[in-house]
């Protein structure tokens, strides 16, 4: 264990003292940062500027407080109506009983505005109307937007984080078998220490680099409000991300330290690591559809099924509730298929290693002695 | 004492590689392995360390089959220099030295004994990327060399190395060997080899061809006569074995055959005798020989 140890800390510490680590994780706070604030500058609370000729202010601010109304008064409808088609006024209300606008008037404000009037005039002649109490007795689609918003950025940031991080590994591997550090290596470490040594310590830079994607995600998502719009449960949906990044890094990890060490050059690893590329970006892209449609048969049957459910699941778990059993389910499926590939990868791995020169064959070696 | 029998190696490709190989390294022995390039060295070493399987043949050290925990305790080097080139020089050494089962503080002490040694203290941080080839060998050294190794296994260590490297690396090497380790190491450096070791192995397509100390194989190449004459008539050597070179009036005869006090009486009796004495033969001569 302690060999596993030492392979897991050089690879912490090498990588973590690289310019590249630095910047790449300083850019990536910055990107994650600007898109959380993104939201304040799109959605900015309502504004409306209404016009009046011989009327009086209406009490719209009651009605919609978070929308901001502005009055201006006008000293005849012909002044008026030039504002309103100036594009100044938003509407323009004439002799407390007509409201002007420019073509039709922009539903929310018309509704608006013709309630509160109903609403003025019933009060001043002393009927009391009580509001409608409103109670929903469906699914609660409050947070649906800022569920498939948050889904949506996690696919992004799982696609990207298992990449880079399963090219580190494949790299890592073929650095070692090219230089033949490997030989000095194997002398002291048997093969499955090296390989599990070397995942799990990129496996840890790949886990920094989600902690400090999460972190100012939602650290920014504080500052700027839109925090207000995270679902219930935000806090489970993190931990079921960072679960589910390592599940899948781990299996797209050991598949691509097998099929890095069938080459000696870091030329062909490209090319080497083409199914596996193929498989994460299928992945990526029911993902996706995932995001938008989070409920349907095909992303629940995706969300069970290796090593897709690595990031459909969490999608599906950010974009809607899903039942706990799934979740379960989906995660002992998982955690059995990377048994299985780093069963057959370590396998791979171990006889090709010290196998230099021309690209091997998967199959080959795995049926070798 | 480090003993290999009968090792045989087939590559997948069909080309026998190793084929009965076999000999014996013993404590406190510099052991030259020498061979022409595909004889079979390297490929001998690398079944020693584990990183190759043989099909037949047994390596065994102190009585006992080579195993896992054993090899932590040999230091190798490999003929493809391999180092992590973006890792700091003493980082490596000290992570290799824990990788043989060192504590931290023990990998970090004999690091900086070995940098002293090596003369590399001031490149302790550098990247070994930065490093010229020669001081990335010394790095390489140091590897093999940080856990005080029971026996030492050297891919042809000296090759590349400018003469002071060569100087530097001899020593430590022979003080490893005073200190009882066996040391085997291959070369291409026949003269080098001859100087440093007690005994030597010549590999030929995968077979021993002759083992044993220096001095033995001396003895049974034979010793040649060598008789310079300056100023003979020609043909003064007309009928007396071996061969004669002549350049300008300088004649040179060498030969392993014939009436010694015969030849000398001839020799006075054509010209001015330069030189008359028995030689050794190299270890170039006797390898030449032995690979024929």
């Amino acid at each position: 264990m302690s060999a596993v140890w030492l392979v897991a800390k050089r690879e912490i510490v090498t990588t973590v003292r690289t310019r590249s680590f630095i910047i790449g994780l300083i850019v990536t706070a910055v990107v994650v940062g600007v898109v959380a604030f993104l939201p304040k500058f799109f959605d900015g609370p309502d504004k409306y500027t209404i016009g009046l000729v011989n009327s009086q202010e209406l009490p719209l601010k009651q009605a919609l407080p978070e929308a901001e109304f502005t009055f201006k008064t006008f000293q005849d409808r012909a002044a008026a109506t030039k504002a309103v088609l100036d594009g100044d006024l938003d509407a323009a209300l004439v002799d407390g009983t007509t409201v002007l606008t420019d073509g039709q008037i922009e539903t929310e404000l018309g509704v608006l505005m013709q309630s509160v009037n109903r609403e003025v005039k019933l009060g001043a002649a002393g009927v009391n109307v009580p509001p409608l109490a409103m109670e929903s007795v469906g699914a609660d689609t409050r947070y649906e937007d800022a569920r498939r918003g948050i889904a949506f950025l996690l696919v992004i940031v799982l696609f990207g984080l298992v990449i880079q991080s399963v090219s580190m590994v494949a790299m890592g591997v073929v650095e070692e078998k090219g230089s033949r550090i490997v030989e000095i290596l194997l002398a002291s470490l048997r093969p499955w220490q090296l390989l599990v040594g070397k995942v799990v310590g990129l496996g840890v830079i790949g886990l920094i680099n989600l902690a400090v994607v999460l972190v100012v995600g939602i650290g920014a998502a504080v500052a700027s409000g839109f925090a207000e719009n995270f679902p219930p449960g935000m806090a489970g949906i993190i931990a079921g991300t960072m679960i589910w990044f390592l599940l899948g890094y781990a299996f797209f990890a050991t598949y691509s330290a097998s099929l890095a060490s069938l080459v000696s050059r870091q030329e062909e690893v490209g090319n080497v690591l083409g199914p596996m590329m193929l498989t994460v970006m299928v992945t990526y892209g029911v993902s996706i559809y995932a995001t938008g449609d989070p409920s349907s048969t095909l992303s629940t049957v995706m969300s069970l099924i290796p090593p897709f459910s690595s990031m459909v699941m969490p999608v599906r778990m950010a974009a809607a509730e899903v039942p706990l059993w799934e979740v379960g389910v989906a995660m002992l499926i998982m955690m059995a298929a990377v048994a299985g590939i780093a069963a057959v990868g370590a396998r791979v791995y171990e006889r090709a290693v010290l196998r230099t020169g021309a690209r091997l064959k998967f199959t080959e070696v795995l049926r070798s002695r | 004492m480090l003993e290999i029998t009968g090792l045989r190696k087939q590559f997948p490709g069909g080309k026998v590689a190793l084929d009965g190989v076999g000999f014996e390294v013993r404590p406190g022995e510099l052991y030259g392995f020498v061979g022409a390039n595909g004889a079979g060295k390297t490929t001998t070493m690398r079944i020693v360390m584990g990183v190759l399987l043989s099909d037949a043949g047994q390596v065994s050290w102190q009585g006992r089959p080579l195993d896992a925990d054993t090899r932590k305790r040999i230091g190798y080097m490999p003929e493809e220099r391999g180092l992590y080139q973006k890792m700091r020089v003493a980082e490596q050494i000290e992570y290799f030295g824990q990788l043989h089962g060192m504590s931290a503080a023990a990998a970090r002490t004999a690091t900086n004994d070995l940098l002293e040694r090596l003369t590399l203290t001031e490149r302790r941080n550098d990247a070994v990327e930065a490093l010229s080839l020669g001081n990335q060998q010394r790095v390489q050294l140091a590897v093999a060399l940080v856990h005080d190794p029971e026996l030492l296994i050297l891919d042809e260590p000296f090759s590349g190395l400018d003469p002071i490297a060569v100087e530097a690396l001899s020593t430590v090497l022979q003080e490893r060997a005073r200190g009882g380790v066996p040391v085997l190491f291959s070369s291409h450096q026949l003269e080098l080899v001859e100087r440093l070791c007690d005994a030597v192995g010549i590999i030929s397509a995968g077979r021993m061809v002759a083992t044993g100390s220096v001095e033995t194989l001396q003895a049974a190449a034979g010793r040649a006569l060598k008789v310079v004459v300056r100023g003979a008539e020609p043909g003064w050597a007309d009928g007396l074995p071996g061969e004669l070179a002549v350049q300008g009036d300088r004649h040179v005869l060498v030969t392993s055959g014939g009436d010694d006090q015969e030849i000398l009486r001839r020799a006075v009796k054509s010209g001015h005798v330069e030189h008359f004495g028995f030689e050794r033969a190299s270890l170039t001569e006797i390898f030449k020989e032995a690979v024929a």
